[in-house]
């Protein structure tokens, strides 16, 4: 998805000001009145609010420019070589209408060459162009700075933009990546209720479907580069869990009990007590993993999902009786 | 009555002045102000297909294919600043602004300038280069090319017309008038009553600007 960025239009600027209300960024709050582009997230709202349409959204990025024909640009050429000696005739006459006529060429010159490869200003042709002026030798007073900020000004937006097409792969592949889990567990509760109900093919298609998503998030997450090695993968679930039960459950586990909802006070209590666990297991596996051991059973908590190392009497967390947990 | 259509603005006279031998030659568009000779019979149930020129034999243009001269580098360098300027790209438009007026400052002044020979060239233009250039684009399919091609052919058609009535009338065709030019296609005015839009763009009359002498 290509970026926008929000510009503000000075001179259509009334001083309304609801782009200072609206904006979650503060991009628009600066001393120049120019939205502040590194701050800009581009969500559009300032834009809309503007009582006097002062402010647009404009693409960071755009479409590489549509390549012309060799005998289009060919036959446009001629026509601007005779446009631009217009020009130069009637720039040595004097009156009105000579100058008329000069500003004319001078406009249709430019349309010309706009339609034949100098549409978009980032582009090959453009760079080429520049880099030209550059390779040949000049006369004192050939603004070549100006052509070198210019070049480097390209190469920067060229750089900026595929990593931002590479990056937006990635953003996808890891968006795609929740939705399908969610699918996956989505389906497996439809499928538990159908079971329950009676349904068989029902819970069958469900489970299946579930499956299959599965399969598909699983791909995803590996094309994106997110499987590392084994040790890495262990940090990454302690992370994970650590970041659960300390930081993410607590507060979620407080709201639900001021509003009295006791079914998801419970479940999250459970599973912050449980991601505690789970993080406690993957540092002890983390710092085993080299290490010659013998083979250990886990056992899971099917109710609160608390893993044991050997089976217990009840669970800890939600008093589960013990030979319910699954061995694994 | 035989009617008759400006080939540069599409206006169409329809003999309320009465019929067409009769005007006289300083007779001019009421639209966009083209002399009586860019006119042509309106053929009943008139055709919307443009005549193509059959010419699409490759242009002789090779020679210095890629160099542009110091004024096309002009023109070139100011189409990208304003595409930059639309893109709010305030300090790489600049750029190209400066870049513009550098090329434009050091291209060498034309050898005994004279409006015939500004007149030679407009021959060539249309009678030439822009019936192949529309064959050429027209086979491509290149619409930017063609829209590119009709504006700026019809601008050339009334510089031609202008011209030639400046060739009759010298100085007095513009003399106590304004003058103005559209500066998104070229397109000249002379006179107090500016169309509403441009004839040959359709931008409204506010991005004319209007010119003084020297
Ligand atoms: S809302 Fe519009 S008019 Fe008001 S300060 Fe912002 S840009 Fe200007
Ligand atoms: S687009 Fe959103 S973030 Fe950017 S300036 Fe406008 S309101 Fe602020
Ligand atoms: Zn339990
Ligand atoms: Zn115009």
């Amino acid at each position: 998805m290509a970026r926008k960025y929000a510009v503000r239009n000075i001179r259509l600027c009334t001083k309304d000001c609801l782009c200072l209300y609206v904006c979650p960024s503060g991009a628009t709050d600066t001393e120049n009145s120019i939205i502040d582009v590194d701050k800009c997230i581009g969500c559009g709202d300032c834009a809309d609010a503007c009582p006097s349409g002062a402010i647009s959204m404009v693409p960071e990025f755009y479409p590489d420019q549509q390549e012309v024909e060799d005998d289009v640009v060919q036959s446009m050429r001629k026509l601007t070589r005779s446009k631009s000696e217009q020009e130069r005739i009637a720039s040595g006459l004097s009156g009105k209408l000579a100058v008329a006529i000069e500003k004319s060429n001078h406009i249709m010159a430019e349309e010309l060459l706009r339609e034949s490869g100098y549409l978009l200003p980032q582009s090959d042709n453009t760079k080429q162009f520049l880099q030209s002026l550059l390779d040949k030798p000049q006369p004192e007073g050939f603004p070549s700075q100006t052509v070198e900020m210019l070049l480097e000004k390209y190469e920067k937006y060229q750089e900026e933009k595929s990593m931002d097409e590479k990056s937006t792969t990635l953003d996808n592949l890891m968006a795609a990546f929740t939705g399908e889990s969610e699918a996956n567990r989505k389906y497996t509760a439809y499928a538990k209720k159908a079971a329950k109900d009676g349904y068989v093919n029902a819970a069958k298609l469900f489970r299946a479907a579930a499956d299959a998503e599965t399969i598909h998030a699983l791909k995803h997450f590996e094309v994106a580069g997110k499987v590392g090695t084994t040790a890495e993968n262990l940090k990454d679930g302690v992370e994970g869990e650590t970041f659960e039960y300390t930081s993410m459950y607590p507060p979620y586990v407080e709201q639900a009990e001021a509003e009295g909802n006791k079914a998801a006070a419970l479940t999250f209590t459970y599973a912050m007590k449980a991601e505690e666990v789970h993080a406690g297991l993957y540092q002890e596996a983390l710092d085993n993993l080299d290490k010659e051991e013998e083979e250990i059973n886990y056992y899971l908590c099917p109710v609160c999902g608390n893993i044991e190392k050997t089976r217990p009497d009840k669970c800890w967390i939600c008093n589960a009786p013990g030979e319910k947990f699954i061995e694994y | 009555m035989a009617k008759y259509v400006c080939t540069v603005c599409g206006y169409i006279y329809d003999g309320s002045d009465g019929p067409w031998e009769d005007l006289p030659e300083s007779w001019e568009c009421p639209l966009c102000g083209a002399a009586k000779s860019e006119f042509e019979l309106l053929e009943e149930a008139p055709s919307d297909v443009k005549p193509v020129s059959e010419s699409k034999d490759p242009v002789e243009f090779k020679e210095d294919q890629g160099n542009l001269t110091s004024l096309e580098m002009s023109a070139l360098c100011s189409n990208l600043a304003q595409g930059l300027e639309k893109q709010y790209m305030a300090m790489e438009a600049e750029g190209f602004r400066e870049l513009a007026s550098y090329f434009k400052k050091v291209t060498a002044p034309a050898e005994d300038p004279a409006y015939s020979k500004m007149l030679d060239l407009l021959e060539t233009d249309l009678n030439e280069d822009f019936p192949r250039a529309n064959a050429v684009a027209g086979e491509a399919e290149d619409r930017g090319a063609l829209r590119a091609l009709v504006w700026t052919e019809k601008v050339s058609r009334i510089v031609k017309s202008l011209l030639n009535r400046y060739e009759k009338e010298g100085e007095s065709l513009v003399e106590d008038k304004d003058v103005y030019v559209c500066t998104i296609c070229g397109f000249i005015y002379i006179g107090d009553q500016l169309p509403e839009v441009c004839p040959v763009c359709k931008v409204p009359n506010w991005k004319f600007e209007m010119v003084e002498a020297r």
